[in-house]
């Protein structure tokens, strides 16, 4: 059971795809380890257990605070999603894709039997087994969150899409197995195109996915329309997990509320605010879609 | 069905290609890439077939057009190959690495009834085409003065290991930043006619600028400034921002929103006088499929329908592109030239010597620049 409301994340790490300068100003208010905890603190305090944390550099301190406080947060629950790609963009634009993924692989000493291999013959593992490597960095990127309690671990919609763009099945497929496989946890996937990935990871034969993206009153980012959205809420057998319900601020609250409450197929929400005031308001509307 | 080739798959290549594949009228044959390891995994991964050279693959297979992601150098030689070839075409940005090769590919297609398109990716923005259509209504008057600027945080240190560190391959911050920067202000404004007090300068990149800063001079009256560094740690994601002043009102963009301010009282298009925002959230459309931001399936899909409704004047054009092509290397030209007035307080000295001040003087230099 996936939990009706899960407190989102971007607004920690300084993203607002509406406006630069609230971009800059949410870099500026979470600043540190503290200032993210306090929001924290308020959205459990309002009675929210289900956290969405990107594998962004500034999570590590974030779970590290989690786990040296066990008592605190033994009832949380992480949605985690991985990768932080802009981690990796500057890199690549240094080292290239495959000097990146390299380094990436060798920092770690998780693999002693696969570095030998990429660092003497360099590329061979990526030819001739690229989901080898796709699983070696899902397991780095999932070091972050250790020891605690995750339900889904996504993957980005930069990555979803991309790979979804290419069409090959495998990359899903083994992703899913990987998790369930070797972490048991659920696989979930962050889109900007839901109506076409659905379809996609049903014809994979991954069932009743979790499948989390934008859906709002307004329309934003919701690829290729709003009507493709509303039709396969209604008609695929999927998970919806809605986010940027408020469309980055375009929708007011009861109205992004209302309009959720329209597609009764959508169980779980994923909202970010930063005061009490924003974070029980929302939740309880939220909520109110219970009764 | 349109057939297409791929030239060159690195981080653009696999944008492009992912935002194409799944057009319904695009099948994406081959791939053309000098690295073993992609074709390597490229061909265990995808039904492509792979080349190391493109030109094997321009004769082997009957394309309808190719996407060229090269490393600049190489455009001119690549992109020449396809259009006598016939090919349409879709070039990374910048088209070439000087403007007497870009002026030769823009010749070099003629007459030719080729789409030809350069991946200058903010002119299919919404925020910045509603910014461009606002300007041409005289929303804000007369246009007086703008800043184009462009910050990311792409070099935070030395290095000298890929292409874009190296600019004889056509890497530094000219070529892969200011470009989009200088590029942005030909297709808000049209193209400047002089060029002056342009600075190129390096922070951590021992082969290459930057940083790139210049001022830019309209016959028309219109001056302005672009300001471009690609190792500034404070954004989080590359950044453009322009600013444009006008004798009505002013507007400032970046991707997601603007903001206008209007002097008069009258209401323009719903716009009050002082200050308005507009996100893009307002008035983006969604797109068929979304790799990155809308703005790249938008060019991609616009290049497509060009071809199918056989319309080869291109809003982003090698005509275009060879606009900024002119200018950077203009803004090279002056920085080697480096003229500049140093510091000494003579001017004013010579002036305000009497009771007055020199007007005569004043009023030539005005008129100068306003011209």
């Amino acid at each position: 059971m996936l939990d009706r409301v899960i407190f989102g994340d971007n607004q920690f790490f300084g993203i607002n795809h509406m406006s630069e300068e609230k971009a800059q100003a949410l870099s500026e208010k979470f600043k540190d380890l503290q200032s993210i905890t306090y929001v924290i603190d308020i959205a459990y305090d309002c009675g929210i257990r289900a956290f969405m944390l990107n594998s962004h550099e500034k999570s590590r301190e974030i779970c590290d605070h989690f786990r040296r406080n066990p008592t605190r947060y033994n009832d949380l629950v992480l949605y985690p999603s991985i990768p932080y790609a802009h981690k990796y963009a500057n890199s690549v634009s240094e080292k290239g894709i495959f000097g990146t993924l390299k380094d990436t692989i060798l920092a770690d000493n998780t693999f002693a039997d696969v570095t030998s291999l990429i660092s003497k013959g360099g590329s061979v593992l990526f030819e001739r087994d690229m989901i080898k490597v796709m699983q070696m960095l899902v397991d780095i990127e999932m070091k972050i969150f250790r020891d605690l309690n995750i339900k889904v671990l996504f993957l980005q919609n930069i990555v979803t899409d991309l790979m979804l763009g290419f069409g090959v099945k495998d990359v899903f497929i083994e992703f899913a197995k990987h998790l369930k496989e070797a972490h048991g946890i659920e696989p979930g996937f962050v889109t900007m195109n839901m109506p076409k990935l659905v379809d996609f990871l049903l014809d994979c034969g991954i069932d009743n996915p979790v499948v989390c993206s934008a859906i709002n009153k307004a329309g934003y980012f919701m690829n290729p329309d709003q009507a493709s959205y509303e039709n396969a809420l209604k008609e695929k057998p999927f998970r919806p997990i809605a986010m940027s319900i408020l469309a980055s601020g375009a929708v007011k609250p009861e109205e992004a509320v209302a309009y959720i409450n329209r597609q009764p197929t959508i169980k779980s929400v994923v909202f970010g605010a930063s005061s009490r005031q924003h974070i029980q308001h929302t939740k309880d509307l939220i909520e109110g879609l219970d009764h | 069905m349109l057939k297409a080739g791929f030239i060159g798959f690195g981080r653009m290549g696999i944008t492009h290609y992912s935002i194409l594949n799944s057009h319904p009228s695009v099948k994406i044959a081959a791939i053309a890439d000098t690295s073993k390891t992609m074709r390597g995994l490229l061909a265990k991964y995808l039904e492509v077939d792979t080349f190391t050279d493109y030109q094997q693959m321009i004769q082997k297979h009957a394309l309808d057009f190719v996407v060229i992601s090269t490393p600049t150098d190489s455009h001119a030689d690549v992109i020449s190959f396809a259009i006598d070839h016939n090919l349409h075409v879709f070039a990374e940005k910048p088209l070439a690495m000087t403007p007497v090769e870009s002026e030769r590919l823009v010749e070099r297609i003629g007459k030719k009834p080729l789409v030809n398109q350069v991946g200058y990716v903010n002119r299919f923005n919404e925020v910045f085409m509603e910014v461009k259509r606002l300007l041409h209504a005289g929303a804000i008057g007369e246009i007086k003065n703008f800043s184009s600027e462009m910050y990311g945080a792409t070099v935070l240190k030395g290095s000298n290991s890929t292409w874009r560190s190296k600019r004889s391959l056509g890497g530094g911050c000219m070529y892969e930043f200011a470009s989009h920067c200088l590029d942005l202000v030909v297709y808000l404004l049209g193209q400047p006619e002089r060029v002056a007090g342009s600075v190129l300068k390096s922070i951590y990149s021992s082969h290459v600028e930057d940083m790139v800063t210049s001022t830019l001079i309209y016959p028309n009256g219109i001056s302005g400034t672009i300001n471009v560094n690609w190792s500034d740690e404070t954004y989080r994601k590359p950044a453009n921002i322009v600013t444009v002043f006008g004798t009505r009102g002013k507007i400032v963009a970046d991707k997601h929103a603007y903001k206008i301010f209007l002097k008069d009282d009258l209401a323009y298009e719903g716009f009050h006088q002082g200050w308005n925002t507009r996100y893009i959230t307002e008035f983006a459309h969604p797109v068929r499929f979304y790799v990155r931001g809308n703005e790249f399936t938008r060019q991609l899909d616009y290049f497509v329908d060009a071809i199918l409704e056989e319309q080869s004047d291109n809003i982003s054009g090698f005509s275009q592109a060879h606009k900024t092509d002119l200018l950077m290397s203009s803004i090279v030209a002056d920085f080697q030239k480096s003229a500049s007035t140093k510091i000494s307080g003579q001017f004013i000295a010579n002036s305000t010597r009497g009771s007055e001040p020199n007007l005569t003087l004043w009023q030539k230099i005005i008129k100068r620049i306003g011209d």
